[in-house]
């Protein structure tokens, strides 16, 4: 039933590659299918683990003779490192290795530099590392290393990299990349144009700053390595560990049972990683490099900062005529790989239109590398276009609603392929806006100084259609119980419990009678990264496939046992029931699978490929309503709703989840979220919890998720598709739109911090507007 | 980051600090610790490196005791933030001081952190905070925050150091004309307020005048009849945040006038920034909205606003009337 073919492709340099076909055809998960466990609310699987504190992540590792182990860090965000003497830091009892410019092997690292540098790039930048018996020893070990640094001229942003005479971090100079596309002729929208838009618009540098900071646990046995690692992919782990090391892939073990957070900053190997590993080999022992949080806030990646400039043009009725973008992003100090941030995608794609064009450079700056950060680009893009959408809606004295649905599209313009489902977006409006009460008169507080508003965004996000390849293993027990088997990562989403649902539900069994594994790369099938979105719309195929090819060898063993023709049987809530027959005369799967023992059924799904006629995207639309009191500037988010079509839900409690936790940081990345560079030395100035300040409890009000819930039939069989990211999307927009209808003040820049709010309100009180 | 390595000792008396600050070879070298919420940061993030710690949290001598004693509210330097916070005699008498208690920091810092830690605390600056920043508090020849990112700091610094007092309790205190009583070598003194914290100079790079050898004691608040207060502070959220600016206001009425006013200011100076002139604009006047922006304006009428910070001006302003309106109301 499963299939499996191999071609033979060489590229236009010789070199050969295999492109494999593969998958079970499944039928979907329709609108009306009958499903027991899928779509149930359900508690997470390692719930208990996790609040009783059992539950093991990287830093809870404890191994014999384990060592800790930190990073000295550049003090210059651009400096030669002419010297480096680790001798007295060698010395201090309790070291056991030390690792600096001085005695690296020849590692590459990102595009043109090594794992250690001569020259450093941002400040945080590694220059030297330490392993000994506890962590206040490597502090002392840490001080005692001498470097000797030629600072450099630097740019820490994007007007000074791209200053004729800017000082140039990489030998190609400070453009990184540039990205155009075009349709139709913008020039002549914007002249066909009735309103139009044209401003500038940036969004800051955000830090991800996962719970769990970044970190691991190293231990050789031999040739072999293992690495408890927090991260989204143990596959790229493994594959860049062995690649740096030299080793083969199959000699690098890595396991990653829980985490605390990664929202993309996660989905790369970064130094410590091997540095952990050269600092276990050295030293003979397991390597414990858990990053502290200055280290997460200056050297595993942020989201990029912009500066966007955004035409659009739109006739009388609201009809778009054009949208022209130019993107500059910073991307730090290095490209750091992963998902890229394409923040030129929305525009692209969003509203029908048929004059778009998008420019987008990528700009390196001395600070430290961005990656991807939960819907990289779209974040971004969605604050400057939906600004420019509610402006035009303004202008034309249309609700920002009717001005969407206007320019309604069900097509990929950009792919010129329609949607997988083009109805989706439609469904969010209608969602959220009846559930928010979209249109109603919205009641004013007593005091004029306190002044509400409400305001709309929406977004689609290129993620959540799955990534294949991925795969899924079954074992049926003797005892009748389930053993679900994959390599994917549960990154703290809940990713065990959705997929153990998808496979109790293509089973035929209770939730309990299945136990499920992943992150180890030793134990289980290769899973991708968990990135995109992607995981339950790439492993929950995956896991169907094998579950439905288990439940097929099930019934045949049952069949024999029953002396019933096959036909007739089926699995239900773990028991097996002929048709016709009572309830109560139902079989357990113990019977049959106990009765085979030692043998097991044992099965394996892959996950297919893609359709290639349609364009898999997410969508979601968020209402917020705010109140500003106009003398003091403080913005109080009162209420969010939110609606965002993820396909069929399997867990609807773990996608609240997902968006109340988007929703809080889309919160922090409008109101309070930005990074601080000094500029005359080029050091962060928060980079702790203290002054990066995220929202508290107190910041975030009542979060509404409306669910949408239309099986995506034309994405993978199970009907669903990502949830992970596209909650964070809309809602630094929807919460700046509606401050503008609170107070009739437009901006421009993020995020929305008190000093901002205070002089826009103060500067219009000066032109004598009233407060 | 981790702490440099330090001794520790619990002193059995009040008597054998002060003699061991005094013996200290520099004011840095050996510190006294109650909460340790301030100190403790200082070391973690290489600000301070204290060769040895004294703790006072249980020695005779320092207590945290609140009582009325003499027609004063006397608060125990070792009470904590949490006890003003929710303490029946300090939410009677001076409801102001709870309502800043309560704003400062969070529930679990609050439980740790004391009265005299909390008016000794250093200022948050981000460039007195970063190691690898000379500034000039620390030493350094030069206040980098003039010219760089200066949003958080002062608008009113008479001193080469841009930063702001971070107390939320102080400013409170100095409107409500609060002693502070310390102890040291030479015995105990009672000082006010208004002269315990001062603004840094070339001769004394710290915010307040305590001796190298003294010790906070206690905090006295008179109480004066019919005086009332308010206090309204703006963070950059709602918890958690030290003030962007607060405003401490307080007056009694007599014949339906103003008597008795006070206006301080918070996250404006180096120092709580008490306004001689917007009291004097109000006092003798009844309350309203005219003289209350008057008052606002006139506080605020020397603020030299660095690149950054100008919103500071209108800010406080607001909060400023704000203040004089819920002690209006009250």
């Amino acid at each position: 039933m499963s299939t499996w073919q191999v071609e033979r492709q060489e590229g236009e340099d010789g070199e050969v590659t295999l492109s494999v076909a593969e998958g079970t055809p499944l039928s979907p998960w329709d609108a009306g299918a009958a499903l027991r466990i899928v779509g149930t609310p359900r508690t997470r699987l390692e719930g208990v683990e996790k609040v009783t504190g059992s539950a093991q992540y990287a830093y809870d590792v404890r191994l014999a003779g384990q060592l800790y182990a930190g990073i000295l860090r550049s003090p210059h965000p651009h400096a030669r490192l002419t010297r480096v003497d680790t001798t007295a830091a060698a010395a201090l009892p309790g070291v056991h290795a030390v690792i600096s410019l001085a005695d690296a092997p020849d590692i590459d690292w990102y595009d043109d530099s090594k794992l250690f540098d001569p020259t450093l790039r941002f400040a945080g930048d590694e220059v030297a590392a330490v392993a000994a018996e506890d962590e206040d020893i490597v502090a002392d070990a840490l001080r005692l290393v001498v470097a000797e640094y030629e600072p450099l001229p630097f740019a820490i942003d994007i007007v000074a990299a791209l200053a004729p005479g800017a000082t140039p971090i990489h030998e190609g100079g400070n453009v990184e990349s540039e990205k155009t596309y075009e349709r139709g002729d913008v020039e002549a929208g914007l002249r066909a144009a009735d309103v139009t838009f044209d401003r500038v618009l940036t969004t800051q540098t955000a830090i991800h700053h996962s719970l769990e900071p970044h970190g691991c646990t190293v231990a050789w046995e031999g040739e072999g390595v293992t690495v408890w690692e927090s991260t989204q992919s143990i596959f790229d782990v493994r594959q860049q560990v062995a690649e740096k090391l030299g080793l083969g892939e199959s000699q690098v073990r890595v396991i990653k049972q829980h985490m605390g957070g990664g929202f993309g900053s996660k989905q790369i190997v970064w130094k410590q990683t091997v540095i952990a590993a050269l600092l276990a080999k050295r030293s003979g022992r397991p390597v414990q490099l858990m990053l502290d949080r200055e280290g997460e806030s200056l050297a595993v990646g942020n989201r990029n900062p912009t500066r966007q400039r955004l035409r659009l043009g739109a006739t009388a009725d609201g009809t778009l005529t054009a949208i022209d973008v130019t993107i500059h992003q910073a991307i730090g100090a290095h490209s750091a790989g992963g998902e890229g941030s394409n923040t030129a995608g929305l525009y692209q794609t969003l509203y029908a239109c048929p004059n778009v064009r998008t420019s987008q450079t990528g700009v390196y700056t001395n600070t430290g590398p961005a990656v991807a950060f939960r819907a990289p680009g779209y974040v971004e893009a969605a604050f400057a276009l939906e600004t420019g959408m509610d402006d035009l809606a303004r202008q034309l004295g249309m609700d920002p609603l009717a001005l969407r649905l206007t320019n309604y599209t069900g097509d990929d313009q950009s792919k010129e392929m329609p949607f997988s489902q083009p109805d989706g977006l439609r469904a969010c409006y209608e969602k959220a806006t009846v559930a928010f009460g979209w249109g109603e008169t919205i009641e004013q507080p007593a005091e004029s100084h306190r002044r509400r508003g409400v305001g709309i965004a929406a977004h689609h996000w290129v993620g959540g259609a799955g990534d294949p390849p991925g795969y899924a293993w079954v074992k049926l027990n003797p005892d009748g119980r389930a053993d679900i088997i994959t390599g994917t990562q549960d990154i703290g989403t809940g990713t065990r419990t959705g997929l153990a649902m998808v496979a109790a539900e293509e089973l035929g069994f209770t939730l309990d009678q299945v136990t499920f594994h992943l992150g180890d790369t030793a134990l289980g099938p290769y899973a991708p990264v968990s990135s995109g979105s992607a995981t339950m719309a790439t492993i929950g195929p995956a896991i169907r496939a094998a579950a439905a090819e288990a439940k097929a060898e099930l019934l045949a063993a049952a069949a024999a046992f029953l002396e019933e023709p096959v036909e007739r049987l089926s699995v239900r809530d773990g028991l097996i029931r002929v048709a016709g027959e009572p309830e109560d005369r139902a079989t357990p799967v113990a019977a049959v699978t106990g009765s085979m023992s030692p043998h097991m059924i044992q099965t394996q799904g892959a996950r297919g490929g893609n359709p290639e006629d349609v364009s898999i995207q997410t969508f979601g639309v968020q209402c917020a309503e705010v109140e500003v009191d106009t003398r003091t500037g403080e913005v109080t988010i009162l209420r969010v709703v939110a609606a965002h079509d993820c396909g069929r839900i399997i867990n609807p409690t773990t996608v609240d989840s997902q968006v109340i936790g988007g929703v809080t940081q889309g919160i922090g990345f409008a109101l309070t979220e930005e990074r601080v560079v000094d500029a005359a030395t080029g050091i962060v100035l928060n980079a702790n919890l203290e002054e990066y300040k995220v929202p508290t409890v107190s910041d975030i009000p009542g979060i509404q998720n409306v669910h949408v819930g239309i099986p995506d039939l034309k994405a993978n069989p199970t009907g669903s598709k990502g949830i992970g990211e596209p909650p964070l999307i809309p809602t630094a927009p929807a919460i700046a739109n509606a401050v503008f209808d609170a107070v009739g003040v437009r901006f421009y820049d993020l995020p929305l911090s008190r000093s901002r709010v205070v002089d826009a309100l103060a500067a219009r009180e000066r032109q004598g507007m009233p407060a | 980051m981790t702490m440099r390595t330090f001794a520790y000792a619990q002193p059995e008396s009040l008597a054998d600090v002060i003699a061991a600050l005094g013996a200290a070879p520099s004011r840095d070298a050996v510190r006294p610790l109650a909460g340790g919420t301030d100190l403790l940061t200082l070391m973690k993030g290489d600000i301070v490196a204290p060769d040895r710690l004294l703790d006072l949290k249980r020695l005779t001598g320092l207590d945290d005791t609140v009582e009325i004693r003499d027609n004063e509210l006397v608060l125990g330097a070792l009470t904590t933030l949490t006890a003003i916070e929710t303490g029946s005699l300090v939410g009677e008498h001076c409801p102001a001081l709870a309502k800043a208690a309560s704003l400062a920091a969070t529930p679990q810092l609050r439980n740790r952190a004391t009265l005299g830690g909390n008016l000794l605390q250093r200022p948050r600056c981000w460039y007195f905070r970063e190691h690898l920043i000379p500034c000039w508090l620390k030493g350094g020849d030069a206040c980098p925050a003039r010219e760089g990112e200066n949003g958080l700091h002062a608008l009113f610094a008479d001193s080469p150091c841009v930063a702001v007092h971070p107390s939320d309790l102080a400013t409170v205190l100095l409107a409500m004309d609060a002693t502070v009583t310390v102890r040291g070598d030479a015995g105990e003194r009672a000082i006010a307020a208004g002269d315990f914290f001062v603004q840094p100079d070339e001769g004394r790079r710290r915010e307040n005048t305590l001796g190298g050898d003294e010790v906070v004691l206690s905090v006295a608040i008179p109480l004066i009849p019919g005086r009332t207060s308010a206090y309204h502070k703006a963070m950059d959220r709602k918890a958690w945040a030290f003030a962007l600016v607060s405003a401490a206001c307080s007056f009694r009425l007599d014949g339906g006038v103003m008597r008795d006013v006070r206006v301080v200011l918070g996250g404006v100076a180096p120092i709580p920034w008490r306004s001689t002139a917007a009291e004097a604009a109000l006092d003798g006047e009844r309350p309203g909205a005219d003289v209350f922006a008057r008052a606002a304006a006139a506080a605020l009428a020397g603020a030299e606003p660095l690149r950054h910070n100008g919103y500071k001006v209108h800010l406080a302003r607001n909060l400023v009337i704000e203040a004089l309106e819920e002690v209006t109301r009250a």
